[in-house]
C-alpha cells in the first residue's frame, strides 16, 4: 500500500485546501520548527484515530476569522491510498459554524471510506473504519507512525509486538489448528475417561487421582507465577547492576577522592586554627603595645630619681637648718665633697648586716675589715637606720617635718619593679617577628594544601565528567547500591533455583499421577479409544510446537533485520547488537524484550541517538518483514526522527532509507536555514545531494503575527 | 596611704564625644571574643581596649592634644582599675598595663611632687592633672585613628592594622 495523496483542509495552520502528492519510496517534508510539520503528522493521526471531542481545537483560526455569523466551512483530512487490490480514499471531516457570540460551533463528524472500481472508475462508499483496518491494520499502524524522539516508548507496550508477530508470522495459520487439536484431544480424553469410569471400581481411584492432579496443576500455576515474578525481579536487578557497573569504577574513585578531600580540608582547618592573627588582642594580652615604651620608662625613672634626689637634698638642707637630725648632719659631714647622702635604709638593713658580717662593702666591692674606716661607716649607717625605726615619744609631739607625705617611696618601688620588665619589653620585637614567621609558615602550608585541594577537586570533577551521571550524590548512591544489589541478586538466584526445583518435582508428580491414570485406562478402557487419544495428543503437540517455532523464527528474522539496519544507520559508530528475548508471562502469554548488548554479551544502556537508531531499525525491520510475510507493503511516517543525529548523519540516514523498499514520509527540520541578510528562510544546497523521490517544504506564509493564530497559513511547496 | 597610683585607678577618663563612632566601629561594647568579634569587623573586645590603644598611640607619636573646655565628653563607665583584669579561656589578664600608663603619665605630666609631699598641693589635684594628661594623649591617638580611617577605610580590614600603627609609631 502506498499513500498517493493527503489533503488537509482548514485543519489548524493548514488554511483552505493543501495537498501533498506522494510517490512510492522516500518522501521528505522539510520545515522549520512551528511552521506546520508536526501539524501534518497530527492531521494524519487525527484521520486514523480522531474522536468527536475538542474538535474546536482543530479549526484553522485564519479561516474562522474570515467567515461571518452563520456561515460555515469544512475541516477535513483525507488520504488516497493504493494497494494491489485498488485505490481507496478515507476522509474524516466536520463542519464549523460561527455563533452570534463569535464562538466556534462544530457538528457532523464524518469518517468515510470510498473504493474506486479500477475497471469502471466508479466510486463506492464504504465504512471508513472498516476500510482503514482492512488496508492498514492497526497492528502495523502502531509501528508505522513515529513521532519525534520524545515518544520513544513504542516498544513499551507488552502486547503490541506479540500481536504484530502473530499477525505477520507464519505462526498465525497454526493458531486455528492448535485450537482445534486441543479440542479434539480433550474430547478423546473425555471418551477414555467415561469408558473407564463405567467400571465402578475404577471410578473412585480415578477421582482421587484427578483431584490430586488438579491440586498439583494449581500448585504448578502458582509456582509459575512466582517463577515469572522472580525472573522479572532478577532481570531488573541484572539490568540495574549492569547499568551501575558503568559507573561503579567512577563511583569508587569518587568515594576515595572525597575521603582525601575531606582529610585535606580538615588539615587546612587545623592549620587555620593554629594561625594566631589576633594581632590586636596580642597588643594587650602579650603586652605588645609596650613595644615603644622603653624611652618613656627611662623618662619616668629619671624623673623619679631626680625627684628623690631633690627631696633628700631639701631634707638635708632642712635638717641642717633645723639641726634636729644629728645623724644626718654627721653623715653629711663625713661624706666626701659634701654630697647628698642616699636615703636612710639604703642599702637595706639585711644587706647592711650581710656586708658587715662578710667585712666587705658590696656596693663598692672593697674590703671593710673590722676596725677599718669603711667598716665603721657601714656600722654607723645601720645604727642610724635602726634609730629611725624607734618611736620617740617626744618626737611624735614636737617633730618639725619638711615633708608631710612620702609618695616617693611608692614611686621608687614602681620604678625598680618596672626595671625588670624592660627585659620583656625588649623581647617584644622578637616575639612579634617569631609569630609572623610562624604564621607565614602555616599560611604557606595552607597554600600548598589548598593547591592540592584544588587539584583533587579538579580530579573529582574529571571523574564526575567522565561519568554519565554528573550528580555526585547519585553516583555515590550507585556505589552504595551496587554492593547490596549484588547480594540481592545472589538471594534471588537461589530463590529461582529452589522454585525451579520445586516445579520440576511437581511436574514429575503430575507425570506420575497421569501414568497411574493411564494404567487404570489401559486396564479398563476400550483399546481403540486409547489409540485415538494418543494420536490426537501427538497432533496437538505438533501444531503447538510448530506454531511456537514459527513465532520464534519470526523473532529471529526480526532480530537479524533490525541489526542489519542498525549497523547501516550507525555506520562508523558504536552499535552493539540488538537482542529480542521472549519471556513467558503466565501460562499462555508472552512478551518480547528488546535490549542492546556489547560484544561479549555485556548489557548496554544506549544514549538518545543510539536508542533512536535502534527504534528506527526495528521499525524498518518490522516493515520489511511485514512486506515479506504478507506480500503487502505499508507506508511509514516519521516526524523528526533524527533530531539527535546532526545533519551529516541525517543525510546518511536518508540515503539509507531511500534504498529500502516501501514508502516513507519523513518530516525534518534539517536543511532549512535562515539568510542573515534578509532574514528569509532557504533550503540549503546540501539537500540536493539527498536521494529522494519527492520533497516538500512547509512554511508559514509571510508576514504573520507570532501572537495571532489567525495570521497563520502553512504553504506547501513542492521542491 | 600615700599612693597616687591607687587613687588614679579609681578614675573614669573621658574622651571627646565625636569619637564615639570610632568606638562603635572598632570595639564591642559589652565585650566579645572569637567569631562574634571578627564577624562584626570589630578589632577590640571592649571600649577600654581602644582607649588604651589610642593613649599609647598618642603617647608614642607625642600627639598631646588636650580636650578643649566646653567640648562634649563621654566615657564608658568603667574605672581604670577594671581595665584588662579579666582572664578567660582565650584572653589573658593585662591589668599590668595600668602601671605602664601610670608611669607614662608621671613621666609626661608636669606635676609638683615636692609640693604634694610637703602637703601644699592636694593629692586629688595631681590625679586630676594625670587624668587630663591621659585624656590629651588619648585624644591625640583617636584623632590619628580617625584621620587614617577617613583616608583609607580599607586599611582597617587587615588583621595587622592596629599592630602596624603601634610598630610604625616608633620614635626612631
Amino acid at each position: 500500500m502506498i499513500i498517493k495523496k493527503i489533503q488537509i483542509e482548514n485543519f489548524l495552520c493548514y488554511y483552505n485546501e493543501k495537498s501533498f502528492h506522494f510517490e512510492d519510496g522516500l518522501n521528505i517534508i522539510l520545515g522549520e520548527n512551528n511552521e506546520g510539520k508536526t501539524k501534518f503528522f497530527e492531521a494524519i493521526e487525527w484521520l486514523f484515530n480522531g474522536t468527536n471531542t475538542q474538535l474546536e481545537n482543530l479549526v484553522s483560526s485564519k479561516k474562522f476569522k474570515e467567515i461571518t455569523f452563520e456561515e460555515s466551512f469544512k475541516v477535513s483530512v483525507s488520504m488516497v491510498v493504493e494497494n494491489t487490490n485498488g485505490e481507496y480514499k478515507i476522509s474524516r471531516s466536520f463542519l464549523v459554524n460561527k455563533t452570534k457570540n463569535n464562538d466556534i460551533e462544530t457538528r457532523g463528524l464524518n469518517f468515510e471510506g470510498q473504493e474506486t472500481d479500477l475497471a469502471t472508475g466508479r466510486r463506492i462508499p464504504i465504512n471508513g473504519q472498516e476500510l482503514l483496518n482492512a488496508i492498514f491494520p492497526f497492528q502495523i499502524r502502531e509501528y508505522s507512525m513515529f513521532k519525534g524522539e520524545t515518544e520513544l516508548n513504542i516498544f513499551e507496550n507488552e502486547e503490541a509486538l506479540p500481536n504484530l508477530i502473530n499477525l505477520f508470522s507464519d505462526a498465525k495459520p497454526y493458531q486455528k489448528y492448535t485450537d482445534k487439536s486441543r479440542f479434539l484431544r480433550e474430547r478423546a480424553h473425555q471418551a477414555v475417561k467415561e469408558s473407564t469410569e463405567a467400571n465402578q471400581k475404577n471410578q473412585r481411584a480415578y477421582n482421587i487421582l484427578e483431584s490430586e492432579i488438579f491440586d498439583l496443576e494449581r500448585e504448578k500455576e502458582r509456582l509459575n507465577i512466582f517463577l515469572s515474578s522472580t525472573e522479572d525481579q532478577k532481570s531488573k536487578l541484572e539490568k540495574n547492576i549492569k547499568e551501575a557497573e558503568k559507573f561503579v569504577d567512577n563511583a569508587e574513585a569518587l568515594s576515595t577522592i572525597n575521603e582525601l578531600i575531606k582529610k585535606i580540608e580538615e588539615k587546612i582547618t587545623y592549620l587555620n586554627s593554629k594561625i594566631d592573627d589576633n594581632y590586636t588582642t596580642s597588643l594587650f594580652d602579650e603586652y605588645w603595645i609596650l613595644q615603644n615604651f622603653e624611652p618613656i620608662h627611662k623618662e619616668f625613672v629619671a624623673k623619679i630619681s631626680e625627684h628623690s634626689k631633690r627631696r633628700r637634698e631639701l631634707q638635708s638642707q632642712f635638717d641642717q637648718q633645723i639641726g634636729i637630725r644629728k645623724g644626718e648632719e654627721k653623715a653629711k659631714a663625713e661624706l666626701i665633697n659634701n654630697i647628698i647622702p642616699l636615703p636612710i635604709g639604703t642599702p637595706s638593713k639585711a644587706h647592711m648586716e650581710e656586708m658587715l658580717h662578710d667585712e666587705i662593702c658590696k656596693v663598692c666591692n672593697r674590703e671593710a675589715k673590722v676596725g677599718s674606716e669603711a667598716y665603721s661607716y657601714m656600722m654607723q649607717r645601720l645604727t642610724e637606720y635602726l634609730e629611725t625605726q624607734k618611736i620617740n615619744d617626744s618626737e611624735l609631739d614636737t617633730k618639725e617635718t619638711l615633708f608631710k607625705f612620702d609618695y616617693t617611696n611608692r614611686l621608687e618601688n614602681l620604678s625598680i619593679s618596672h626595671e625588670d620588665n624592660l627585659k620583656n619589653i625588649r623581647l617584644i620585637e622578637t616575639k612579634i617577628k617569631d609569630l609572623f614567621e610562624f604564621n607565614d609558615k602555616k599560611k604557606k602550608e595552607i597554600e600548598s594544601l589548598k593547591e592540592e585541594l584544588e587539584k583533587q577537586i579538579k580530579e573529582r570533577e574529571r571523574i564526575l565528567g567522565n561519568s554519565k551521571i554528573a550528580n555526585e550524590d547519585k553516583l555515590l548512591s550507585i556505589f552504595k547500591n551496587y554492593t547490596s544489589w549484588q547480594e540481592d541478586l545472589k538471594d534471588l538466584n537461589k530463590d529461582f533455583y529452589d522454585l525451579e526445583a520445586k516445579q520440576k518435582e511437581i511436574l514429575k508428580k503430575i507425570e506420575s499421577k497421569k501414568e497411574d491414570i493411564n494404567k487404570i485406562d489401559e486396564n479398563s478402557a476400550v483399546a481403540h479409544l486409547l489409540k485415538t487419544r494418543e494420536i490426537l495428543n501427538d497432533i496437538e503437540n505438533i501444531f503447538t510446537d510448530t506454531k511456537e517455532k514459527k513465532f520464534d523464527e519470526f523473532i529471529t528474522k526480526l532480530e537479524n533485520k533490525s541489526n542489519k539496519y542498525f549497523g547501516q544507520i550507525n555506520v562508523e559508530a558504536f552499535t552493539g547488537e540488538i537482542k529480542f528475548s521472549k519471556k513467558r508471562i503466565g501460562s499462555d502469554k508472552v512478551k518480547i524484550e528488546i535490549s542492546l548488548y556489547e560484544s561479549g554479551g555485556r548489557y548496554f544502556v544506549p544514549g538518545t541517538a543510539v536508542r533512536t537508531s535502534l527504534n528506527i531499525s526495528i521499525l524498518l525491520a518490522i516493515s520489511e518483514l511485514a512486506n515479506e510475510e504478507n506480500n503487502e507493503t505499508y507506508p511509514m511516517i516519521f516526524d523528526a526522527p533524527t533530531s539527535s543525529f546532526g545533519e551529516t548523519k541525517t543525510g546518511n540516514f536518508l540515503n539509507l532509507i531511500y534504498k529500502t523498499s516501501n514508502q516513507k514520509i519523513i518530516l525534518l527540520k534539517d536543511f532549512v536555514a535562515t539568510n542573515k541578510d534578509n532574514n528569509t528562510l532557504f533550503i540549503k544546497s546540501e539537500f540536493n545531494s539527498i536521494n529522494r523521490k519527492k520533497a516538500f517544504w512547509v512554511k508559514l506564509e509571510r508576514p504573520f503575527d507570532d501572537k495571532d493564530l489567525s495570521t497563520m497559513n502553512t504553504e506547501v511547496i513542492t521542491l | 596611704m600615700e599612693n597616687l597610683f591607687e587613687k588614679w585607678k579609681t578614675r573614669l577618663p573621658k574622651y571627646r564625644e565625636v569619637y564615639k563612632e570610632l568606638f562603635d566601629l572598632f570595639s564591642q561594647k559589652y565585650g566579645a571574643e572569637g567569631e562574634k568579634k571578627t564577624d562584626r569587623g570589630k578589632h577590640f573586645s571592649t571600649h577600654y581596649e581602644l582607649y588604651i590603644f589610642a593613649f599609647f598611640l598618642g603617647l608614642y607619636k607625642n600627639e598631646f592634644s588636650p580636650i578643649q573646655d566646653g567640648e562634649k565628653k563621654t566615657d564608658f563607665s568603667q574605672t581604670i582599675q577594671y581595665w584588662g583584669n579579666k582572664t578567660s579561656l582565650i584572653r589573658k589578664n593585662f591589668s599590668g598595663i595600668q602601671e605602664n600608663i601610670f608611669t607614662a603619665l608621671i613621666a609626661k605630666t608636669e606635676i609638683d611632687l615636692v609640693a604634694l609631699e610637703k602637703g601644699d598641693l592636694d593629692e586629688d589635684e595631681i590625679v586630676k592633672q594625670l587624668i587630663r594628661s591621659m585624656e590629651s594623649y588619648t585624644n591625640g591617638g583617636l584623632s590619628i585613628i580617625k584621620e587614617k580611617y577617613e583616608d583609607s577605610p580599607n586599611y582597617f580590614l587587615q588583621p595587622t592594622c592596629f599592630l602596624n600603627l603601634i610598630l610604625e609609631s616608633s620614635p626612631s
